[in-house]
Parts: C-alpha cells; sequence; structure tokens
C-alpha cells in the first residue's frame, strides 16, 4: 500500500510539481519586465554577462580568505553532489528506466561512495558555518535551514539505503527524494537552474555600464 | 560438527591405533625401546603412527601455522581451518558485548549521582557578561562536524554491537535487519569524513594542546571539580588537553582499524581483520565512555562552558576559573568585550540598557 | 532425525574439484563465490593430503554466534541455514568460520560485501521448498526432493560423504579398520582382513 503510494500517485505528483513549478518559475523570470535602461551603453552587455557567468566560480581576491571555508566546502558539496545525483550507477539506471530511456556509464562504487563522503562532509560544515557565525545566522532564512536540511536527509537516506536488498530503504529514499521535488521550485533551491541566468542578468548589466567586476 | 568430526574420525583412529600399540607392547619385550625391534618376524610399519594424525594435527594447526594451496581464490582460501575465529567471537560476546551497555550506563549514573551531589561547577562571582574572543568559525563547526559525525557512528556502531541483544527482542529480525544494514552503510560512509575532521582538529588544535608546566598542578588539585580554590590552565587545561589528545589517539586507532575493516578489497587476512575488530570496538567504546563526560562538562556540567563553542565568545569570569593564564593574557592585550558590544557582535543589539538578558542571548 | 554432515576422507580425495564444479552449476553460484573449496595440505611434498570443505553445519556454530542481526538458524536436521533477507553483509561470520565457508558476491571498497552465500546443505533457504525466490537467493533445495548434496554424490571416489553423521561414521569406521589392519601387515586388504567393521 505504502510502496504503491510513493511509487505510483506520489512519483508522478512530485515530478509534475517540480516539472511545472521549475518552469513556471524560469518562465516568471524570463518574461519578467524590468525597467529598460535609458542609459547610453559603455560596454558591451553580452561580454559582460559571459564573464560575469565564469569569473563567480572563484571568490574574489579581497574576501578569499576570509570565505575560504564557505569555497572549499561549498566546492567539496556541490561538485560531489553532482557526481552522486548524475553518476551513482541506482540513479544512471533509475534515469534510464524510469526517466530517459537513456543511461550513460556510471561511476564505480568506491567514487560514488567518495563523491558522497565530499558532499556530506561539505554539506555538513557549511550548514555548521551557517548556524554559528552569528552574521550568516541572521542572514539566514527559515527556507535556508529547510532546504539544507532536507538535502542532508535526502542525501542521508541514500546513504543507508546503500545495502542491497533492503526494499523498505529504497522506499524511504524515494519518499524524501520527492518531498525534496515537491519543495524545490518553492525555495533557494532553484539556484541549481538561476545560478547562471542570475549571473548573466548581473553581467550584463555591469557590462552595459562597463562595471568591471 | 568439529566435535563431533573428533569424535566420529580421530576419536576412532587413536582408540584403534592406541588398542594396536597397547596389544604390541603387551607382547613385545620390555627391553623393546626406540631402538629397532628384537623380533625380526614383527612387522616393522607397527611404529609409524597413523598418517592421518599428522595431517590432523597440521590442519588444526597445533604446532604452526599451515597454509595449504587452493584452486579456488579467495582470502585465507588455503587455511583449512581457521583457529582464531571462534576465539574472536566468544571474545567479542563475553568482553564488548556483555560490558560495553553496563559501562556505558554506569558513566551516565555517575554524572547523575555527581550532579546531583555537587550540581552544576559554578564561578566565583557569576557570569559577568563581558566576554573574550576564544574559537574562530572554522573551529567551532570542525569541533560540532566532528560531534555530529561521531555522533552518528557511535549510535550506528552500538546499534551493530548491541542490537542484537537489546533490539531484536524489542523490533523482531526483519525490521532490526533494516536498521542494522542502514547503520552499516551509514557507519561506512561516515568513517573517513570522522578520520578527515579528526586529521583538520590535529592540525588546527595541536599547538594549543601541548601539555605544559602548570598542568601537572592542575592535576594534583583535581581539576578544581572535586576541591575548591582556583586550579591554573593556560588556553586549554590539563583535562581538556588530555581529552583532546584522547580524541586524536584512540580516534586515530579507531580509524585506522575501521578503514581496515572497510576495505575487504584488499585482501587482508582474517586474523587481520578480527584484531582491527577488536581494536576497533575497544577504543570506541572507550571515546564514547569518556565523550559522554565531555558532553557533561561541556553543557550542564559547567556554568559558561558551552558558550565558547556556540557563539566563540567566553565570559572572562568562566576564563579567569578554568583558564587563568590565558585570561591573563587577554586582559595584558585588552580583548575583553563588554556586554552591549557582544551583544551587537551577535546581532542582539541591546536596546533599553539591559545588559544581562542581551548577553545571556545565543 | 537425522543430523546432517559432511564428511571429506583424506586418504581418498585426489583433489579433482568436482566437488567445486558440480556444486558451482547445481545452484548457479555468481563468479567468485565458491561454496566448497578443495585444499591440499603439503602440496607436491611426501604426505600430500587434499580436502574438499565447505559449511560443515556446526553443532554450536561461530557465524550464528557472532551475526550482529542473528541471521542463522539449524534445520531440524542439524543443518545451519541463513536468511538472505535478514544478513547485511558485514562479513564477521567469515571471520569466525573455522572453515572459511561463508562467501560474498563481491568484496568492495567501503565493506560492500552483498549478501552473504554459503553451503547450504542442498537444503535452500526460509523459503517454501524450491520456489523461485528459494533457488534464486540459495540455489536449489534436494534435500526437499529428497536427494544428498551433489557434491558428495558425484564424488568420483566417494572421498567426501554426505548424510546422517551416524551413517557416515560407521562407513568411516569399516574404512579406517580395514586400513588399520592393512597398515599392520603388508598385503592385507579389504578382504582378507580378519577384523571387519
Amino acid at each position: 500500500m505504502i510502496e504503491y503510494l510513493i511509487k505510483g500517485p506520489l512519483w508522478y505528483f512530485s515530478l509534475a510539481v517540480f516539472c511545472i513549478g521549475v518552469l513556471w518559475q524560469m518562465a516568471r523570470i524570463v518574461f519578467a519586465k524590468g525597467k529598460t535602461d535609458l542609459s547610453v551603453a559603455r560596454g558591451s552587455a553580452s561580454s559582460g554577462a559571459i564573464r560575469n557567468v565564469f569569473s563567480r566560480f572563484v571568490p574574489h581576491r579581497e574576501i578569499a580568505a576570509q570565505i575560504r571555508l564557505q569555497v572549499v566546502a561549498g566546492y567539496m558539496f556541490h561538485l560531489g553532489l553532482f557526481a552522486l545525483l548524475f553518476f551513482a550507477a541506482p540513479h544512471v539506471h533509475f534515469l534510464e528506466k524510469h526517466l530517459l530511456g537513456f543511461g550513460w556509464t556510471p561511476m564505480p562504487h568506491w567514487a560514488f561512495i567518495v563523491a558522497a563522503q565530499f558532499a556530506f562532509f561539505g554539506l555538513i560544515l557549511l550548514w555548521l558555518r551557517r548556524m554559528l557565525n552569528s552574521v550568516s545566522r541572521l542572514i539566514s532564512t527559515t527556507d535556508d535551514h529547510i532546504t539544507a536540511i532536507l538535502t542532508f536527509v535526502v542525501m542521508l537516506t541514500g546513504c543507508l539505503a546503500l545495502g542491497k536488498g533492503f526494499h523498505a530503504l529504497n522506499l524511504l529514499h524515494f519518499f524524501t527524494v520527492e518531498l525534496l521535488m515537491v519543495y524545490f521550485p518553492f525555495s533557494c533551491l532553484m539556484h541549481a537552474f538561476t545560478f547562471i541566468p542570475s549571473r548573466a542578468f548581473t553581467g550584463a548589466w555591469f557590462g552595459r555600464r562597463g562595471i568591471d567586476a | 560438527m568439529l566435535d563431533s568430526f573428533r569424535s566420529s574420525i580421530l576419536y576412532d583412529v587413536l582408540k584403534l591405533t592406541s588398542t594396536l600399540l597397547l596389544v604390541f607392547m603387551l607382547t613385545a619385550p620390555a627391553t623393546a625401546g626406540p631402538g629397532p625391534p628384537k623380533r625380526p618376524d614383527f612387522p616393522q610399519g607397527v611404529s609409524t603412527t597413523n598418517p592421518g594424525n599428522d595431517l590432523w594435527r597440521e590442519v588444526r594447526q597445533r604446532d604452526l601455522p599451515v597454509t595449504g594451496t587452493s584452486q579456488v581464490k579467495g582470502v585465507d582460501s588455503g587455511v583449512l581451518i581457521n583457529v582464531e575465529g571462534d576465539r574472536w567471537a566468544r571474545f567479542r560476546i563475553d568482553n564488548p558485548v556483555r560490558h560495553a551497555p553496563t559501562l556505558l550506563v554506569a558513566v551516565v549514573l555517575v554524572l547523575l549521582a555527581f550532579y546531583v551531589l555537587r550540581g552544576k561547577v559554578g564561578i566565583e562571582g557569576g557570569l559577568s557578561g563581558r566576554m573574550v574572543f576564544r574559537f574562530t568559525d572554522y573551529e567551532r563547526s570542525l569541533h560540532w562536524c566532528l560531534a555530529i559525525v561521531f555522533l552518528f557512528l557511535a549510535i550506528t556502531g552500538l546499534i551493530l554491537l548491541l542490537g542484537r541483544t537489546l533490539m531484536i527482542p524489542l523490533f523482531g529480525h526483519h525490521l532490526f535487519s533494516l536498521i542494522a544494514s542502514a547503520s552499516k552503510e551509514g557507519h561506512n560512509l561516515f568513517g573517513p569524513i570522522f578520520l578527515v575532521s579528526l586529521l583538520l582538529m590535529l592540525v588546527s588544535f595541536a599547538r594549543r594542546n601541548i601539555y605544559e608546566k602548570g598542568d601537572l598542578t592542575w592535576l594534583l588539585k583535581g581539576g578544581g571539580i572535586v576541591g575548591k580554590g582556583h586550579v591554573s590552565g593556560g588556553f586549554f587545561n590539563m583535562g581538556e588537553k588530555s581529552w583532546y589528545w584522547l580524541v586524536i589517539l584512540v580516534g586515530l586507532a579507531i580509524s585506522i582499524s575501521g578503514l581496515i575493516l572497510v576495505f575487504p578489497n584488499f585482501g587482508q587476512g582474517r586474523v587481520i581483520m578480527m584484531v582491527s575488530n577488536v581494536v576497533h570496538v575497544f577504543g570506541a567504546i572507550v571515546l564514547i565512555a569518556v565523550s559522554i563526560g565531555h558532553m557533561y562538562l561541556g553543557s550542564i556540567g559547567t556554568e559558561g562552558s558551552s558558550e565558547g563553542m556556540k557563539s566563540g565568545y567566553v565570559d572572562i569570569n568562566w576564563a579567569e576559573a578554568h583558564h587563568d593564564r590565558w585570561a591573563k593574557t587577554c586582559h595584558e592585550n585588552d580583548e575583553i568585550l563588554s556586554a552591549e558590544e557582544f551583544a551587537r557582535l551577535q546581532g542582539n543589539p541591546i536596546d533599553s540598557g539591559d545588559a544581562t538578558t542581551g548577553a545571556a542571548n545565543d | 532425525m537425522a543430523r546432517m554432515k559432511f564428511y571429506c576422507d583424506a586418504e581418498r580425495c585426489v583433489e579433482c574439484n568436482a566437488c567445486v564444479t558440480a556444486c558451482k552449476n547445481e545452484h548457479d553460484i555468481p563468479w567468485g563465490v565458491n561454496r566448497r573449496r578443495v585444499v591440499t595440505i603439503k602440496d607436491g611434498e611426501q604426505g600430500e593430503r587434499s580436502l574438499s570443505v565447505a559449511c560443515m553445519h556446526c553443532s554450536d556454530a561461530p557465524c550464528a554466534m557472532v551475526c550482529p542481526v542473528d541471521c542463522f538458524y539449524t534445520t531440524s536436521d542439524g543443518i545451519v541455514l541463513h536468511d538472505k533477507d535478514i544478513c547485511i553483509g558485514c562479513g564477521y561470520c567469515f571471520y569466525a568460520c573455522p572453515f572459511g565457508a561463508p562467501q560474498f558476491p563481491e568484496s568492495a571498497a567501503f565493506s560492500s560485501r552483498g549478501k552473504m552465500d554459503k553451503c547450504t546443505f542442498c537444503a535452500g533457504g526460509p523459503e517454501d521448498d524450491n520456489s523461485s525466490q528459494e533457488t534464486t537467493k540459495y540455489g536449489r533445495n534436494r534435500l526437499a526432493e529428497g536427494k544428498l548434496p551433489l557434491c558428495a554424490e558425484m564424488c568420483s571416489t566417494k572421498a567426501l560423504l554426505a548424510g546422517d553423521a551416524d551413517v557416515l561414521s560407521s562407513i568411516y569406521r569399516k574404512r579406517v579398520i580395514n586400513r588399520g589392519a592393512s597398515a599392520f601387515n603388508w598385503g592385507v586388504n579389504f578382504n582378507n582382513s580378519k577384523i571387519q567393521g
């Protein structure tokens, strides 16, 4: 019964919410009407956009030393999560079987675990720093904490379900993933889709105004 | 099976051999010694023992470890009888499985009794509200990261060690098997994170934890918890330093033995695995038992001590009570913040001069 | 009630490994798992002996004692079986087993071993006899069909015996007595021996 619910209606519901929600949010951003910039362009908006998309991957020199923990832990978490999300064998098989119809070469089991370890270590450090630094704590919203905890729970249930042949643990992981997918479009998790457009937008604005940032 | 093996085969063989030897000895002359038998008509082969004897002595590895060969490739596949396995299994049941719960419950009870009898270890003059900086964001993040990973590993490890006796009666085999599988996979995944946190901890805190001159006095005075009066301490006092080195050394032992256990793909023999398991379990139980004490002292046991790992700042009165030498340098360098300043740094600016509540807020 | 045992006669085993092959074939055992193996001691030296070993179905099995999830059970025939639905693949049984019987389909990093697999005395597992589930997990259940383990059934020198312990020991007793007689008097064999068992 529970299995039917989680693998049937709930899965289709969360998939629908995820897809429609993400598309709607992206559309909202794309079709948003901003103020027309009447100033005379001092530089190229497109080159500024492209430059900004890539320059934001490295921290600014002035603050690099102060945010070293966030940068290192942030990269550990995001790269680890990306690797285990798209290259873990169970995920690749799932995507192939239920969503895409085609698959690709997954990582070996040990690399999947190492990626998960990087992701866990990064996420724990980032969340702790968010809680322990007084400024980060003050500017953190409830949404930030919910996303951090939800992501952690999804990853944790996934790692607990690594043992083969324990169906209930897989279902638990599946369920938490559905929760995450439903929550995704309405939270800061949307940055997975918006980080490039948003960097490009800022970069274009900077580029047009001739700001070298 | 071994017993019945012995009773059915070896026993029979020995019985037969000894009976026949007895018959031979009764018929042989009394002078028959190690030399050749005097009666040439008696068969020469009699004094040879049953070849099965030698074989079984080797199989049971009575004299020295014997490894045979096998077409089947695998870990220790050439060893016919693994003599240590049963010993390890019994040792594990008789020691950690039997006594770990008692030990951990005893630690909790002792602390509880201590709390009831002695109460919270206070600070003379109470908290002043004036704060001094102690731990950076990174140091605190690292501490709590190690703490979270340690707790997770402790809980999952204890489930695997004690679950069979304590949890199967409650949950039944199938549900417990789910819990145990989750614990095992989680334990194996988080173990290396513990090691990395531990090594970062070693790098960050080692220099401040080197024992120095005043530390022996601290130990002789019982750390200020048992008796009354000030005990001298630097940035870390003797007790904290000892806990730190215990965590580092025992933690490394646990981590290394854990890595040996978690990588069976390198084909370590069973004896190495069993030794690692014993080291792992014993180290873990020691660390868990002492960590309960650390958690007690860091939270309800001592007034003002949790603040250092929460905001990174500690009350100057707390510093003077527990770390007077460090507090003195803080005074000299004029590093002490007023309650208002601290509240502002923590993002709780005090509006109406209610200084104490503002400072007490986290 | 029988008490099922294996017995391997070291004086007869010729290390042909047919028991290993038969077992693998009968139960469709995956690559890398060997429920049975033949070990040769003093290979190529005087006194060379071979023994075929698998799970010996101990009366007081160390694997069952050490298993953290208690997945072992002993049948009324004295066969030690395990439940793969409960096994978590920790490897403790392999450390504890005197005979190295427990096998794991993989031994990858981060202790990814898969569910333990071992000799079932051709008696399957806890599922219904010869159900498809039982067959996939544990191989065939010959005992339910009234047959003895295949390794012993097809042993060409009858070195490997399987069956009730009483029967096995009486067979072996006869063999030993006759061998004992021949050890005393060269030329005395099973037929002309006077102390036949």
